[in-house]
């Protein structure tokens, strides 16, 4: 009874936008990789990832999400445990210790962490009560997002841990934080830069002095940026077609099946698959704030809000590096990028909405 | 207003406020949306074209195949130069693994150095690595089966077909023809239409001055690549070469022959010519060196040890040398002191051995003199004394004027890259290159071919060829190139003169070493001072780098002129002793079917020519 209820009113707006972009990612990684030695199979690997995603997806929507707010701070504990656990145990692919190894399967807790972040932000923003944001709050919510991101940070991962940024934002936003406050602190944050300017890494300096100017470095990091242009803009209006893009398929787009997806799908798609892609995010996107409007309650819509923000964030980040307008950071492109824990993480996320609008009408 | 209103009203308040953000968010998603979609826009539309060549340009290579470079043949269709398939080990670098090892195994299998092939990889290190390090070039089958034999000794290495050029007469021909070698950064930089890096071009003589023709154009073939530049897939077909043009030349391979051997070990060079039309039958300069080696990239060794030959074997003396020539100019004097009418038929001097000039005392090279000469004596003994007379009766602007007639101190225009100009000396040109006025006493010396006078022998063929038939020639190599010969101003009653004088002088004279027999030879020699002291000292008599340098000109048969020359000895002390067996022994080639057959053979001839020091005391006054 109580099922078919909550079957009748789920959101398959949201639905069918999730899982066209998983879908799109699927064809774009195996149109990048099928003919390459060694590669082949990654376009399995992500689809098993998928029905993985989709039983996930299907246990958070289940549960009602009041049941996941009680449980959030234990969740979360658990994650950051696991995060901790991949510093010390963790496997190292190219200089990052981000992945854990339990049996068959690699995954990485920092893609989990993103879900639970924003879980355990909407809590403490509904259990919050009526007061409005002060020092401590602020503080407070700084160390639940904090402490994963440093962690994360410490791996090191710094595209995945710049991701906690807007989600930490959105939070204090939803909070009320006075934007006097969200000024000041914008303010004081871009005053700090030059002594974060300071700690970076060479190779991160370099990234960002390469978006300032691409042709700065044609081998290094502008080749990346500058083959991913080439990639997109070969595939003009309509595209190369599936399968035929050349820039991915012969290797010229680095990571092409991760970070640059979007550059695969705009070079078989052309402008077509490009405005495909962002329609159908911002129609997610879009379908995720309804869901805050229609929440019954604050905690629902916080949650809601805090996913649309975390997706949104990374989504900004990402097309943002493929234009080669914003520093190579490797943030991958939610749902689409290669990559299973953060298909999982982000579909687990998508569930939160789709739970939060599925529940919307008091009973 | 009770409390419970005032906490409603900040409870609306709030709401207010958090909605109004979620619009702005919601807002701000969608211009980041749009905003990007501009972009997409920009570069997959507006730019869509320019980036599609970018990604086009990116996957294909063009892979050039090199043209065939055009056979060059002599006058008689034999072939001089051409091309031939050959085999290049070269070590891919591409994934190359180990390449310390395989290099020190090279070593011992191929005796190529390790410290030189580890240089020469690390040099290319920054280019593609597609492209292969040519470990050896034009490798025989002994050395194919020793790398075959190990083929997994060498995993990288591999056996590439190349072309290489071929000269099948070698050093016979070297300059000639010249050589090839890989195009230089500075023919690039000048950008030579249709040059390309590691194309193979002319660097001298002929291959140099008709590269264009011979060259080709290379093709290209379109190659997939992805991006570590590994070929995927067939090649497709893009531009097919074009191969380079045939020519032919004037020159006859057995002249060459001949006149490379009779040079021997002697430093010198040789010009031989149709003096009717131009076209040069020979033309070489010893110490020669041998174009095959040259043929595609020389090892720094090989270019060292040519470059730095004290001989200066990459020297093309026949054109850019400049020498005195002596004696030889006397024709041109002759001629100059018949036409003003300085001299006339009959004048004659008489010869002490010396005469005073100015105050100074000028030499006879025969020290009791040869007592009263007319012109005709005077050329076919070679007398100075008469000489110092006609050169202060004609005058230096007179002298200039005819020497300059018969292209001396100018270019011939031959088609050979490099040539030399020469000096003619004038009163003006000495006073604008040197700031000093003319001496008188110049004159005197200049009358016997002494003094500022250089002349090359090219010019002195061209000079020769021009008293043979009343015609300046363009001395040329390349068949189709004849030019219309220019009129020599003089009158046919002055060149008889100098003409039958001419033929006196292999006759009866101090060319006598040249003489054919059955076929008369018409000619001059010359002997041009290198040190001061040796006037008036036998030559033959001083030590071989102070003798002086020995010409050798005329034309043959005297009678009907056919073939013209120059002959240079550096060092060969008289003319009549080095330079005239040289032009015999080429003239006989090239009368072979006139003559009767030799009765001792060559070895008398070849004995004159290579002359062992010391025989030297067989060549007495009479002689010269």
């Amino acid at each position: 009874m109580l099922r078919r209820r909550l079957l009748a009113s789920l959101d398959l707006h949201i639905v069918v936008a999730t899982l066209s972009l998983a879908a799109i990612g699927i064809l774009a990684i195996a149109s990048a990789t099928l003919d390459q030695p060694g590669r082949s199979g990654l376009w399995l690997a992500q689809s098993t990832w998928f029905a993985l995603a989709l039983l996930a997806a299907v246990a958070v929507v289940s549960v009602d999400y009041h049941l996941w707010a009680e449980f959030s701070f234990l969740l979360h504990g658990a994650v950051v445990v696991l995060l901790g656990l991949v510093l010390l145990l963790g496997k190292e692919v190219g200089g990052n210790r981000s992945w854990l190894v339990i049996g068959p399967i690699t995954f990485q807790p920092s893609e989990l962490a993103k879900w639970s972040t924003c879980l355990v932000l909407a809590t403490y923003l509904s259990e919050r009560g009526r007061a409005g944001v002060g020092v401590r709050q602020l503080l407070e919510m700084g160390a639940l997002a904090g402490i994963p991101m440093a962690l994360i940070a410490l791996q090191p991962d710094m595209g995945t841990a710049l991701t906690f940024v807007p989600i930490y934002v959105a939070a204090l936003v939803l909070g009320g934080l006075r934007f006097k406050v969200l000024v000041a602190g914008t303010i004081l944050a871009l005053l700090l830069a030059p002594l974060a300017w300071g700690h970076l890494k060479d190779y991160q300096r370099e990234r960002i002095l390469t978006v300032l100017n691409p042709d700065r470095d044609p081998s290094g990091i502008g080749y990346q940026v500058r083959q991913s242009k080439i990639a997109i803009g070969s595939g003009g209006l309509m595209g190369k077609g599936l399968f035929e893009g050349t820039q991915s398929r012969l290797n010229f787009l680095p990571a092409q099946h991760t970070d640059f997806v979007l550059s695969v799908v705009c070079e078989d798609l052309g402008f077509l698959g490009a405005a495909g892609v962002l329609g159908l995010f911002y129609y997610l996107l879009f379908r995720g704030i309804a869901s805050a409007r229609s929440a019954q309650d604050r905690l629902g819509m916080y949650i809601c809000l805090l996913v649309v923000a975390w997706l949104s964030g990374q989504l900004a980040i990402n097309v943002g590096m493929v234009l080669g307008l914003l520093p190579t950071i490797g943030v991958p492109l939610p749902l689409m990028s290669y990559g299973g824990t953060a298909l999982l993480a982000a579909m687990a996320g998508i569930g939160l909405v789709v739970n939060v609008s599925a529940r919307r009408f008091v009973n | 207003m009770d409390y419970r209103d005032r906490f409603e009203l900040k409870e609306y308040r709030q709401e207010q406020r958090l909605s109004r953000r979620v619009v702005l968010f919601h807002v701000g998603v969608f211009l980041l949306v749009v905003g990007y979609l501009l972009r997409f826009w920009h570069l997959q539309v507006s730019q869509g074209e320019e980036y599609a060549r970018l990604a086009e340009n990116n996957r294909l290579r063009r892979v050039a195949i090199a043209p065939t470079r055009g056979v060059i043949f002599d006058r008689n269709g034999e072939v001089v130069a051409s091309t031939r398939p050959s085999l290049n080990l070269v070590l891919q670098r591409e994934g190359l693994k180990d390449a310390d090892r395989q290099l020190r195994r090279l070593e011992s299998v191929l005796e190529i150095p390790y410290a030189s092939l580890r240089e020469r990889l690390d040099q290319i290190r920054s280019r593609p690595s597609y492209e292969p390090l040519t470990l050896k070039e034009d490798v025989g089958l002994t050395e194919l089966a020793q790398v075959e034999a190990r083929r997994d000794w060498f995993p990288s290495v591999l056996v590439e077909t190349a072309s290489r050029r071929t000269y099948p007469d070698g050093k016979a021909v070297a300059h000639a023809v010249g050589y090839v070698g890989e195009v230089s950064e500075a023919d690039l930089a000048l950008q030579r239409e249709g040059l390309f890096q590691g194309d193979i071009v002319g660097k001298s003589g002929i291959e140099r001055a008709y590269d264009e023709v011979l060259r080709g154009r290379r093709g290209w073939n379109l190659v997939e690549v992805n991006s570590l530049g590994r070929q995927i897939g067939e090649p497709r077909t893009g531009t097919p070469p074009q191969n380079g043009g045939q020519l032919r030349l004037s020159v006859d391979v057995s002249l060459q022959r001949a006149l490379i051997e009779a040079l021997g070990e002697e430093t010198g060079a040789g010009v031989f010519l149709d003096p009717w039309t131009g076209e040069i039958l020979a033309l070489a300069s010893t110490p020669a060196y041998d174009p095959n080696v040259f043929a595609s990239s020389v090892t720094a060794q090989i270019w060292q040890g040519i470059a730095q030959d004290p001989g200066h074997p990459l020297q093309d003396r026949a054109l850019t040398s400049a020498y005195a020539p002596g004696s030889t100019f006397k024709v041109v004097m002759a001629i100059a002191g018949l036409e003003t009418g300085a001299i006339g038929p009959g004048t004659s001097v008489y010869c002490s051995g010396s005469a005073n000039y100015y105050g100074r005392n000028f030499l006879c090279w025969k020290k009791g003199g040869h007592g009263t000469v007319s012109v005709h004596e005077a050329l076919v003994q070679s007398c100075n004394v008469f000489f110092y007379m006609v050169g202060k009766q004609t005058g230096i602007d007179a002298i200039h004027k005819y020497g300059d007639m018969m292209n001396l101190g100018r270019l011939t225009a031959v088609d050979l890259p490099g040539e030399g100009k020469g000096v003619l000396p004038s009163p003006e040109w000495k006073q604008r290159l040197r700031g000093e006025p003319w001496y008188a006493g110049e004159t005197i010396s200049l009358a016997i071919g002494q003094g500022l006078l250089a002349v090359t022998p090219i010019q002195m063929a061209t000079m020769i060829s021009a008293v043979a038939t009343g015609k300046v020639p363009r001395p040329h190599l390349a068949r189709e190139r004849t030019q219309e010969a220019t009129p020599l101003a003089v009158s046919p009653a002055t060149l008889a003169i100098v003409r039958a004088a001419l033929a006196d002088v292999v006759e009866a004279g101090t060319g006598r070493r040249a003489s054919l027999g059955p076929i008369p030879v018409a000619g001059k020699t010359g002997t041009a001072q290198v040190f001061k002291k040796s006037a008036g000292i036998d030559a033959d008599e001083l030590p071989k780098d102070e003798r002086d340098h020995a010409w050798f000109v005329g034309y043959a048969p005297a009678t009907k002129p056919e073939i013209a020359f120059a002959v240079i000895v550096e060092h060969g002390g008289h003319g009549g002793t080095s330079a005239a067996p040289i032009v015999r022994h080429v003239l006989e080639t090239y009368f072979a079917d006139r003559l009767p057959p030799p009765e001792e053979g060559g070895d008398k001839l070849r004995a004159g020519v290579l002359r062992p020091n010391g025989a030297g005391s067989a060549a007495t006054p009479a002689a010269r």
